[in-house]
Order: structure tokens, then C-alpha cells, then sequence
């Protein structure tokens, strides 16, 4: 840690993992309820559940965006964050308002009321009063790096992540936009929700990614840049009309059915150029860095992310395909896998970069945490497997034969118990995650004689 | 080749697939000439408008795209 | 290995920013074009009657405008290059006039079509004509606006980008216009 502020960065990490640690027991409660079918119904009812697992993710992935920018940024601007205050500011915002949403979902007071009252729309359910928050915290954000940037060196790192920072602020803008059309209300919904996911929040990745690659691997600034750069269009180009996916059955015209299939067909190019990069970086790599946890997780964000939004993506983009798998577990299956991989993975490798960093607890092997990595990602991988099954046999069952819906879901039970049990080995993983970040003071293997020798020869940074 | 020794060739063969369009009455064989011609100024424009000609590597690559692409326009047309 | 990767990019002749765009672009009009052709197959007669409302000899003559159009920005390339900023102007201006006219003679034709009720609705092939003909116009009005930027500063490396994405306008054109409008008349 080179700059005192990036300490900030710090506190953002430990609520995004609190809320990560909530999220995942949440789904893990979800996953029990498919197995039994009315467990909690009376108390916490799946819909709120549902809020609650999707918003928490939300939630802690931005906090973890913003403790990523608030650490690399300092180390990129060469210089101090601009106002230390205004950054812990806008985390109570944060602390608050995810309260308030927790609070407003579970015990819900103040159904129907303008602005106290939860607003219904699937993932944008916060009452308005958060979303204001919501708005002030990310103006505050916004000026607080984009003054700490425009006042030190600029690179196109923080080029591209203040690009991609600025334009998922301005989106989120859409969530006020509400009209009583159901068809106009999805449209909009979608410009915050895909132009999220599947846009802005892909150049925080990219930014981030290359970020990490330049720590751990040492190759020169130019060359990341390149690909950063390369990156970056290749997820715009094909990510804003890549929205056309989700118009096909929701009132709007029939050419979106083309325009979807085609872009959002490309929108594996980013994540596939993104996984290439990761890779040739290390492979070029001149820099031994010791902490191996972290570029574990760089590697295996790039990959999962390629994989479950990139292959999972594909599988039912077509609209050929998706009129018959469209809400079937197959779309869940493409979630977790996507989410888990781009997202929560690369938030757990900047987390796993930074921490030891933060807490002063160089040089740092971190094994706990490389077998949280396993535990986790084998866990999502098998949920990705079994519900992509169960989404093949629901997509025969109920589109193509034509069975009721709550048949086919007595008959998709086996894969709901398989689902819950993949959900065990994630919980545990981060908890275990969690532990081998904050506890242990020192972690590490002697390396073997022939590292040893290497290491002579090479030094670390 | 320089650009306007291009633009000459990319008009010739304009009029070439004009001629084909007129006379050819829809026939395979003309469809086809037609789609080869397309072929040509693409690599046309690609070779010399684009440069490609002073980069073989890259020009072979896109040649087989394009030639991959070509033939696969042309399988689908020769039914028409 | 860092090495050889650097200038297999280099190789490559312009701005590498503006080779991405073109790929992309490239793929994004052959992936139309080829589902369109596919397409096509399941209703030959129906895409027959569909293309014989269209004006060939206009997007005939749209070729000639296009394929001129570019060869003038080749030539501004060159002469930028040369330090002639007065005769680049120049040329870049005529590519720009003939944009226009191109622009022109499609308008003309949605216009008619639109006279005559036909709209993306109207048959599966309209939805791809719209699409990729409509897609490749926006890219026509694109290349104009950078037209007008590269001519303003009229640096070497500028027009050189400008041309490039011009270039790729005019190859689009070159693939969208026989397929469209000659493949399958009867």
C-alpha cells in the first residue's frame, strides 16, 4: 500500500463480504425451499427471499467495485484519494440504505406508499428513498475518484474505469423511469439492468482485470492497454444492442429478434478476449508475484466468466432457442454461472490482491484461500450443471410436451436436492473465504529447492 | 495496385454484374458469376483501399474468412 | 513472443482501434447476410415477390456513387500524406458529396416504399432489408460526421482512420447489394 487513503478500500471490502456472507446463506435458504417446497412461507415468503439474494449481490458487488477504485486509483493517479470523508460518507449511504431495502423487504410496512414503499419491479424492488441514496452515494463516489483521476496521472485503466463507473451511474437513472406499460416498463428496465451487467459493468472488469494482470504479472503497461482498449469496444460494440436478447417476447417489434440474436451472439468475444488476455499475460509474465491466491482467482474469473456468460450466454441467446427455454432453469443456470465468474470472482481476486496489502501481511501464500477458490467455484460449477439439466428436462416437459408447471416441478426434485447440496460447498467456501482473508496473520509455505533457487535468480516485486 | 487502377477494376466489374443481372435471368450460373464478383471487389477494397496487400498475413486471414463467407452466401443463393 | 505479437499488430495498415470496429462490423453484416440467405430458403417465392419491389437500378447506381466515393478517400489519404491539406479538403469533400448522394437514393427509396405501405412488417425479407440496409445507411450518415472531423484537423493519421472506416461502408455495400437485390430475382 503505497497511498494512505487506499485504506478506504479497506471497509468497503469487509461490508461487501458481510453481504456476500448474507447472500449466499439467503440462496443456500432459496435452494431449501425448492427442495421442500413451503419451508419459511409463512415468515419469509420465496419472493422476499428472492429480493434479498439478488439485491445483496448487487449491492456487495458494487461496494466491492468501489473499494477496487478507491484502491487501484491512488496507485494509478499517484496520489491520494481527493476526500477520505466524503468516501466513508458514501459507505454509511450504502450501510443505510441496505439496511432500509432489508428492513422494507422482510417486515414491508409500508406497502404502496410513494416513497417508503417497495416498488415491485424484479431487481429495481428498492423503495424511491433508497434509490435516491442510491444516486447521492454514486455522485458522491463519482467526484470524489473523478477529482482524485483528473488531478494525477491518467491511464487508460482509469480511463476505461471511469467510463464504465460513470455510465453504470448515469443508467441507474432509468430505475426512476417506471411507466405504467408493461411493455414500455421492461424496455427501460432493461437499459438499467442489461446495460449493467452485459455493458458498463463489464469495463469495470476489464479495468480491474487489467489492473491485477499488471501487478502480478509485470507485463508492460503498453501491451495491457492495448487489450484493455480492445476489450472495451468489443463489450460496447456488441454489448448495447446486444439488448435486443431480452426484447423478443416482450411486446417490442420483430426485428429485435435478429438484432438480439446477432449482437448478443458477439457479446462472446468479450469475455473470450478477456480469458485470452488473462492467460497470454501470465504466460508472458516476467514478474513472480507471491501472492498466487490472487492471480488464482484473476484466472479463474476470466475463465468462469467466459464460460457462464460467455457459453452459458450463447446457449439460449438465439431467439430460436430461447422461445422454448425462456425462464427455465436454463436461464438460472447462465446466472449463477455469469454472476459468479465475472463478478463475484473478480471482486474475490481484487479482495485477495488488496487485503494482505491492506493489513500489512506480506509476503502472504494465502492456501485457505486458494481452497476457498476450489470449494467455491466447484460448488457453482456442479448448481451451473444440475440446473442446467434440470432446465433441459423442464424445456421438454413443460414447452415441448406441454405438462403444467408445478408438474414439472415435482419431477425436476432430484436436481433441486443436487442444486442444494452444490449450495453447501459455496456457503462454506465463503465462509472460508472470508476467514483466510481477515484471520490468519501469517500463512505461508516454505518453497520447494528449485523455487527456492528460481526466486534467487528472479526477485519478487 | 494503386487506387484508382481499384476503382477501375471495382467499376468493371459493377458493369460485368449489371451485364449478368440483365442477361443472366436469374440462372444459377449467373447468380453464382454474380456472387464471384462480389468476391473480387471485396478483396479488392481489402488488398488496396484497406492495405492489406502490404500486410500477407493478415490479408490471407481475411482472405479466408471472406472466401469461408463467400461460399457459404454462394451455397445458400444456388438454390434460389 | 511479447515481440512478435506487438508487430503482427503494427503490421497492420491504420489505426488498430479502427481494424477492431471493422471486424466487428464485418462480422455483424455477414452474420446478417448469411441468416438472411438461410432465411430465404424457407420462402423462396415469397422473398422473390418481396425483392421485385425494390429498385435495383437505383442501388445499382448507389454502387457506382459508393465505390467513386471511396476511391476519392483513398486519394485524400495519399495526398494528406503529401501535406496538401487543400487538395485532401477537396477530396475528402467529394467522397462526403457522394455520401450524400447515396443517401439521397436510398431516402428516395424508403420513401416510395413507405408511399406504397411496405414497412418492417410487412414480409421477413423487408425485416432484413430495413435491418441491414437501414444499419449500413446509419453507417453511410457516421461516415460523414468523420469525414467532416478528419477534414477540420486534416492530419495524416486521421484521414488515414477516416478512409479506413469509409472503406469498410463501401465494402459492406459491395456484399449487401448483390445478395439483396440480384440473388434470387427470377
Amino acid at each position: 500500500m503505497k497511498y494512505p487513503t487506499q485504506k478506504i478500500a479497506f471497509w468497503y471490502f469487509l461490508v461487501a463480504m458481510i453481504l456476500f456472507a448474507v447472500q449466499v446463506t439467503v440462496g443456500l435458504t432459496m435452494g431449501w425451499v425448492y427442495v421442500d417446497g413451503n419451508f419459511l412461507h409463512d415468515i419469509l415468503p420465496f419472493n422476499v427471499l428472492r429480493m434479498l439474494h439478488s439485491n445483496s449481490l448487487i449491492v456487495w458487488l458494487l461496494l466491492g467495485f468501489f473499494g477496487a477504485a478507491y484502491y487501484l486509483v491512488p496507485e494509478e493517479s499517484e496520489r491520494d484519494i481527493h476526500s477520505p470523508k466524503l468516501a466513508y460518507l458514501q459507505l454509511a449511504i450504502f450501510v443505510l440504505g441496505t439496511a432500509g431495502v432489508v428492513f422494507t423487504y422482510v417486515f414491508n410496512l409500508f406497502e404502496g406508499n410513494w416513497l417508503l414503499g417497495k416498488e415491485g419491479r424484479e431487481f429495481l424492488e428498492q423503495p424511491k428513498w433508497v434509490k435516491a441514496g442510491i444516486v447521492v452515494a454514486a455522485l458522491i463516489f463519482l467526484y470524489n475518484i473523478s477529482m482524485t483521476v483528473l488531478k494525477g496521472r491518467k491511464t487508460a485503466i482509469t480511463n476505461i474505469l471511469l467510463l464504465g463507473l460513470w455510465g453504470l451511474a448515469l443508467l441507474f437513472l432509468f430505475a426512476f423511469y417506471n411507466p405504467a406499460n408493461l411493455a414500455l416498463d421492461k424496455q427501460y428496465w432493461w437499459y438499467v439492468v442489461h446495460l449493467w451487467v452485459e455493458g458498463t459493468w463489464e469495463l469495470v472488469m476489464a479495468s480491474i482485470l487489467a489492473f491485477l494482470m499488471l501487478k502480478l504479472t509485470g507485463v508492460d503497461r503498453e501491451v495491457v492497454e492495448k487489450w484493455l482498449y480492445v476489450i472495451a469496444a468489443l463489450a460496447l460494440f456488441s454489448g448495447i444492442l446486444g439488448t435486443g436478447h431480452h426484447y423478443y417476447w416482450i411486446g417490442t417489434p420483430g426485428y429485435w429478434q435478429w438484432i438480439g440474436s446477432v449482437f448478443s451472439t458477439l457479446e462472446v468475444a468479450p469475455f473470450f478476449a478477456m480469458m485470452a488476455f488473462a492467460f497470454v499475460m501470465v504466460w508472458k509474465g516476467r514478474r513472480d508475484h507471491p501472492n498466487k491466491a490472487a492471480l488464482l482467482w484473476s484466472l479463474g474469473c476470466a475463465t468462469l466468466a467466459f464460460f457462464g456468460a460467455g457459453v452459458w450466454g450463447f446457449l439460449h441467446t438465439l431467439h430460436g432457442v430461447n422461445f422454448y427455454t425462456h425462464g427455465t432453469q436454463i436461464t438460472a443456470a447462465h446466472g449463477h454461472l455469469a454472476f459468479y465468474g465475472a463478478y463475484v470472482a473478480l471482486n474475490l481476486a481484487i479482495i485477495t490482491y488488496a487485503m494482505p496489502l491492506l493489513k500489512g501481511r506480506e509476503p502472504f501464500n494465502q492456501v485457505l484461500n486458494m481452497a476457498s477458490f476450489w470449494l467455491m467455484s466447484g460448488g457453482v460449477v456442479f448448481m451451473t450443471f444440475t440446473l442446467t439439466f434440470a432446465g433441459t428436462v423442464q424445456t421438454h416437459l413443460q414447452r415441448v410436451n406441454g405438462e403444467g408447471f408445478m408438474d414439472v416441478q415435482d419431477q425436476l426434485w432430484i436436481f433441486f436436492v443436487m442444486r442444494f447440496g452444490s449450495g453447501v460447498a459455496v456457503v462454506l467456501g465463503a465462509i472460508l473465504f472470508i476467514y483466510a482473508v481477515l484471520k490468519p496473520r501469517r500463512e505461508v509455505i516454505d518453497p520447494g529447492p528449485v523455487e527456492q533457487a528460481r526466486l534467487q535468480e528472479t526477485p519478487a516485486e | 495496385m494503386d487506387v484508382t487502377r481499384a476503382w477501375v477494376t471495382l467499376m468493371a466489374l459493377s458493369a460485368l454484374a449489371t451485364a449478368l443481372a440483365v442477361f443472366g435471368q436469374g440462372a444459377t450460373w449467373a447468380v453464382l458469376a454474380i456472387l464471384v464478383a462480389a468476391w473480387i471487389k471485396a478483396r479488392v477494397v481489402l488488398r488496396a483501399y484497406l492495405g492489406l496487400a502490404g500486410a500477407p498475413d493478415w490479408s490471407r486471414g481475411f482472405s479466408l474468412v471472406l472466401g469461408l463467407f463467400m461460399l457459404a452466401i454462394m451455397g445458400l443463393s444456388a438454390f434460389t | 513472443m511479447s515481440e512478435t505479437r506487438v508487430t503482427a499488430i503494427d503490421a497492420l495498415p491504420g489505426e488498430f482501434m479502427m481494424w477492431v470496429l471493422i471486424m466487428s462490423e464485418l462480422a455483424v453484416f455477414g452474420a446478417g447476410l448469411i441468416v438472411f440467405s438461410a432465411v430465404r430458403l424457407t420462402d423462396l417465392s415469397g422473398f422473390a415477390d418481396a425483392q421485385a419491389q425494390l429498385h435495383t437500378v437505383g442501388a445499382g447506381v448507389n454502387t457506382v456513387v459508393l465505390v467513386t466515393s471511396g476511391w476519392l478517400a483513398a486519394r485524400a489519404v495519399g495526398l494528406a500524406e503529401k501535406g496538401r491539406v487543400r487538395a485532401t479538403r477537396v477530396s475528402l469533400g467529394g467522397a462526403a458529396a457522394l455520401g450524400v448522394v447515396f443517401l439521397w437514393i436510398k431516402g428516395a427509396e424508403y420513401a416510395d416504399k413507405a408511399a406504397a405501405g411496405i414497412n418492417f412488417e410487412t414480409h421477413s425479407f423487408f425485416t432484413f432489408y430495413y435491418l441491414l440496409t437501414g444499419f449500413h445507411a446509419a453507417h453511410v450518415i457516421a461516415g460523414l460526421v468523420i469525414f467532416a472531423l478528419v477534414a477540420w484537423k486534416c492530419q495524416p493519421r486521421l484521414v488515414e482512420t477516416g478512409a479506413q472506416f469509409w472503406h469498410m461502408v463501401d465494402l459492406v455495400w459491395l456484399l449487401l447489394f448483390p445478395v439483396l437485390y440480384l440473388v434470387g430475382r427470377v
